[in-house]
């Protein structure tokens, strides 16, 4: 905080002015995450620092192998904390690149599901009749559909990648946005402020965006973050079986999937990226569970 | 009554067919001619020629998905590649007993456990008990199906050497159903738990179960009795929802276990890329979810009657 004294020099705000400043930043940040789940929103956050900094924190490669030092056990003592796998690769790190992977294909897959359910529910509940009831039905169909198994077939067939894990949750897990937002536009569509809209002339473009979209942001960010950890569960699905992000690219689900076979002499192989997994799709759902109290205490359950 | 469920057939038969073109569509999706990549690499340009036409693929896409429809009308979804070429649906057909077995135990098992416990930590908000089942409901929608998959093998095979980890019912008897099951039931089981427990809630907060109460009666009647009931019908749709979720942890139970059912078909057919088993088995896995659908809605319908009118 600096602000220009009189005569125009830049000025130090005075201490007191600091101290009652820095009270009021603390308070509002309270304010803001009053009943916040500490251990998610950290774990997120180190779970974003691990995928964006991977390189600089990572101890060793996510692909360096060592013949001579497989499935150690985690010990502190060595310099494979958490044990090596059955190519002796370094877990951390594959575990710390496999937190790349995930949080790419969790936000990115959830943007674009966000997008299209978003686009279906605003066309749907502003322009109503036919138009709504083929979107309804197109939206029933794609619920109707086995998602994992039809994601397995589209990624089996498009050949397995990151973009195209991405493409395929994307395009299967949009419909609760669809349903959900719809209702809440149609609710909109019925308010003062809308009808006056309209008989101010308004297009029904500007309509959506203008008066519409911001009323349902909320709802948006809520579903957002609770769609999060499903996308990360659908990735890890599909590298589990083989057809998600190929090898040796680290992703948390191929890890679990090499240690299928060395279940019997190495007990922290399949453990520890099931972990991981685990605590960042409950961060991702405790944070939206925590989110839909903050922004409608009545929906609260549990 | 009766014309909502005209209504409600009409509509599922729409989706179905719907479901007939995204499942045409699905193979296509790698472009070309899906026969270059159904084959092994070593097949001659004629075996690739042959099967083209067999399979109809040398015709223009709206005349094969013309004829798609007219096979699918008559039952006939093509011939399996792999295994033993006869008709996909008689392939498949094969295999669902075990799905439905391996997925009726889970949902049995969910439902028992999970009811059991929401409902007792429902009694007793706050309690040890009640922390306890949330975190553990908590932790069960967050675990990926397959890797309470490999907990289970973890305990029960490597460190208690109880069960071997893989083997279906015809090899192990119903020992052989106890870790797929519990895999795939775990995270229903977590969600009947949350809605038991905040339904239940609910329920001993209204009026009539004060007054119940206050006539004397034992909390253990007033709680199976007259909470219990009430707090049933979310759980009952519960119930149902759950199918598509079911289905999707079925083809990775069915993996990590080598059951012998549809989603390990899946999983099977995808890699020795015979993929009209794979069409059939989305085919059959989406009517059946529809069909559920249209069940729980007509049953809904019949429970409730302002539903007809929506």
């Amino acid at each position: 905080m600096a602000f220009r004294g009189s005569d125009g020099a830049l000025a130090l705000p005075q201490p007191a002015a600091l101290t009652a400043g820095l009270a009021l930043l603390v308070q509002k940040l309270r304010e803001v995450f009053r009943g916040a789940p500490t251990f998610s929103l950290c774990f997120l956050a180190i779970a974003v620092l691990c995928a964006i900094f991977a390189p600089l924190i990572a101890p060793f490669g996510p692909v360096a192998t060592n013949p001579t030092n497989i499935l150690q056990a985690p010990s502190v003592f060595s310099k494979h904390v958490l044990g090596t796998d059955n190519q002796g690769r370094d877990i951390l790190s594959r575990l710390i690149y496999g937190a790349q992977t995930s949080v790419k294909i969790g936000v990115v897959a959830v943007l674009l599901a966000a997008t299209v359910g978003t686009l279906i529910a605003l066309v749907s509940g502003v322009f109503r009749g036919w138009v709504d009831r083929l979107l309804m039905r197109i939206t029933d169909m794609f619920l109707a559909l086995p998602y994992l198994m039809v994601a397995l077939t589209a990624v089996a067939l498009l050949g397995p990648s990151i973009p195209n894990v991405i493409l395929v949750i994307g395009l299967l897990r949009w419909m609760g946005f669809a349903r959900v937002l719809r209702s809440e536009v149609l609710k909109l569509v019925e308010m003062d402020f809308v009808r006056l809209a309209l008989a101010a002339g308004s297009s029904r473009s500007r309509i959506m965006l203008k008066h519409v979209f911001p009323n349902i942001i909320n709802t948006l960010l809520v579903l957002a973050t609770l769609e999060v950890g499903l996308a990360v569960i659908v990735e890890a699905s599909l590298s589990f079986l083989g057809l998600g992000v190929p090898r040796p690219t680290p992703s948390w689900g191929s890890m679990l999937r090499d240690s299928q076979q060395y279940i019997y002499i190495a007990w922290w192989f399949p453990l520890i990226p099931g972990i991981a997994i685990t605590l960042l799709v409950m961060s991702a759902n405790l944070t939206g569970d925590w989110l839909r109290d903050r922004f409608d205490p009545t929906r609260r359950q549990l | 009554m009766g014309r909502y469920i005209i209504k409600r057939l009409i509509e599922g038969v729409i989706t179905l067919w719907l479901i007939t073109l995204a499942v045409f569509f699905i193979l296509r999706l790698g472009g070309g001619n899906p026969i270059e990549y159904m084959l092994p690499p070593e097949a001659t340009r004629a075996d690739i020629e042959k099967l083209t036409q067999a399979y109809g693929f040398d015709k223009p896409l709206l005349q094969q998905y013309w004829i798609f429809n007219q096979k699918l009308l008559r039952g006939n979804l093509g011939d399996a590649l792999a295994w033993d070429k006869r008709p996909t649906v008689q392939v498949v057909w094969d295999r669902v007993p075990a799905t439905l077995q391996l997925a009726s135990a889970a949902l049995l098992f969910a439902a028992i456990v999970g009811v059991s416990i929401g409902a007792l930590a429902a009694a007793r908000p706050d309690s040890l008990f009640d922390r306890a089942g949330r975190v553990m409901a908590i932790t069960g929608q967050s675990m990926p199906v397959f890797w309470v998959g490999l907990l289970l093998i973890l305990l029960f095979s490597v460190y208690l050497g109880w069960l071997p980890s893989a083997g279906g019912v015809d090899r192990l008897g119903p020992k052989g159903l106890i870790m797929p099951a519990l895999s795939l039931g775990f995270f229903l089981m977590a969600s009947y738990m949350r809605i038991v427990r905040s339904t239940m809630l609910d329920v001993l907060e209204s009026d009539y179960i004060k007054m119940v109460r206050a006539k004397g009666l034992p909390t253990r009647l007033v709680l199976w009795k007259h909470a219990f009931k009430n707090a049933a019908i979310p759980v009952f749709t519960l119930f149902f929802v759950n199918f598509a979720a079911l289905v999707s942890g079925a083809v990775v139970t069915e993996t990590i276990f080598a059951w012998p059912g549809i989603g390990r078909l899946l999983v099977d057919s995808l890699i020795q890329r015979d993929y009209p088993t794979t069409q059939t088995v989305i085919f059959f896995a989406a009517s059946f979810i529809v069909f559920i659908n249209i069940v729980v809605d007509i049953m809904y319908a019949w429970l409730d009657p302002r539903i007809r009118v929506a």
